[in-house]
């Protein structure tokens, strides 16, 4: 089921070169992360998932990349072509919160600038703008709608310029 | 008694689907719900910045719900991924005590904390309150009308952070839609997500998802997809216009959002609600709606 997204596409002769537990304690320290090792890969989060039969590397899988201490995970499709539906995390019998751990693995990935384009240029309208779309005046104006309330994009660039959007990958 | 509430629309809204606000304050009106302006609202923070980077997440979202705190106000908005994203962000500034230090000192700069006062709901929320009173306005029921009505993820999942309806048979909604004589229908991939997220990582995977749904809903019976989200609608009245299966059959159906559904059955002007602007065209379903 290839895939324009995600580098690793298969496990079929992949070599692994060590179990980096570090990395596995990593991941648990993530928004979500917390109770990762009790997965035992029952796999119902990939029988719930809606893109289990469209990416190359399924969501229980990549539970099992994590407890392995693959950093390779980050190369999978699971990472950037989960919907964030939360469907795996409101039925895991463990309580993981799968859907969060990935929010977090997405966030490792586009530090390392494994990202499809869309999340670069987005990134840049949401500081630019404060926004991701700017509103159609003349159909709210058909609408007799109210203006949009004002935003001073000042205020959201300081933010984002104190949490540090703008320098996630190496070298901004 | 009247509610009051500042009306956070988010960025997709007034984008793309003004009609969707158009019926929300059509009905907001009708029930006696005020809804204020969010003076000096951003982007939500939106799934898309929780995956870049989480703690730029909490600080927009987190900037959002303060504002509204400030000024002693709670929170609706009509969009899943807002009430996904506020709720989300919220859940996690109440329970991870070094992401609120670390919201606050963000916000710091503003005069503004995170607090965890503001409560913060989903119109579809604030309708299922009013239920009785919705039943009273009914005066032009649509009758005929055969929904698969989509909830979308963000209002229902994670449960735990949503707390609206229940995550596997959720019936709220669906029991306003069917005040109004419409017939709210079970379909297999009801829950399923609409795809919508993906447009920005894979349109070839969100399209797929999308017809999968369109079949599903289709093979129910209905004659109409209903929404309360702007993410799930782009791809049902956006995204689904000339999809076709292996033999030339049309996918489309005509997509409409709940607010429009109830509106039309309270007998509000049908160009109040938008509906001449629905992009899939509403021909099938037009003597229903009185179009």
């Amino acid at each position: 089921m290839a895939e324009n997204w995600g580098q690793l596409k298969s496990f079929e002769g992949k070599k692994f070169e060590a179990l980096d537990a570090e990395f596995t304690k990593e991941v648990s320290k993530l928004i979500g992360g917390q109770d990762l090792t009790a997965c035992f890969q029952c796999a119902k989060c990939s029988a719930g998932c809606p893109v289990s039969d469209k990416v190359n590397i399924q969501v229980h899988e990549l539970m099992r990349m994590l407890l392995f201490g693959f950093r390779e995970v980050l190369d999978t499709d699971m990472v950037w072509l989960c919907t964030t539906c939360y469907q795996c995390q409101q039925r895991c019998p463990q309580g993981i919160e799968i859907t969060d751990i990935i929010f977090g693995l997405k966030n490792m990935a586009f530090r390392k600038g494994i990202t499809p384009p869309g999340y670069v240029t987005s990134r840049k309208a949401l500081y630019d703008n404060g926004k991701l779309y700017e509103p159609t005046d003349w159909e709210r104006d058909d609408l007799a709608l109210p203006p949009v309330p004002h935003l001073d994009v000042a205020e959201t660039r300081k933010v984002l310029g104190k949490t540090g959007l703008m320098r996630l990958q190496e070298g901004e | 008694m009247t509610q009051t509430y500042e009306v956070f629309l988010g960025c997709a809204i007034p984008s793309r689907f003004n009609y969707y606000e158009a019926s929300m304050r059509a009905v907001a009106k009708e029930l006696d719900v005020e809804l204020l302006d969010f003076e000096g609202a951003s982007c939500c923070g939106t799934v898309v910045l929780k995956s870049i980077d989480e703690p730029s997440w909490l600080a927009i979202s987190g900037r959002n719900i303060a504002l509204a705190e400030k000024r002693g106000h709670n929170i609706v908005t009509p969009c899943n991924g807002c009430f996904g994203s506020l709720k989300d962000c919220s859940h996690v500034l109440h329970n991870n005590d070094a992401a609120r230090k670390a919201t606050n000192k963000a916000l710091s700069s503003q005069g503004l904390q995170f607090t965890g006062k503001a409560t913060i709901r989903h119109f579809v929320e604030v309708l299922y309150d009013l239920k009785d009173e919705i039943k009273g306005k009914i005066v032009r029921p649509l009758n005929g009308l055969s929904v698969a009505f989509h909830p979308g993820c963000h209002l229902l999942r994670p449960s735990k952070v949503a707390g609206f309806d229940d995550p596997e048979l959720p019936r709220k909604v669906d029991e306003l839609i069917e005040l109004t004589g419409a017939k709210s229908l079970p379909w297999g991939l009801k829950l399923r997500c609409c795809g919508s997220p993906l447009l920005i990582a894979s349109e070839s995977v969100a399209s797929r998802i999308l017809k999968e749904k369109m079949i599903s809903a289709k093979d129910a019976g209905a004659n109409c997809i209903v929404t309360n989200c702007p993410a799930c609608h782009t791809q049902f009245d956006i995204q689904a216009i000339g999809m076709k299966g292996d033999k030339g059959e049309s996918f489309e159906l005509p997509a409409l959002f709940v607010t429009q559904v109830l509106g039309a059955a309270m007998g509000i002007d049908v160009d109040a609600l938008g509906l001449r602007l629905n992009r899939v065209p509403l021909d099938p379903i037009a003597d229903i709606l009185g179009l």
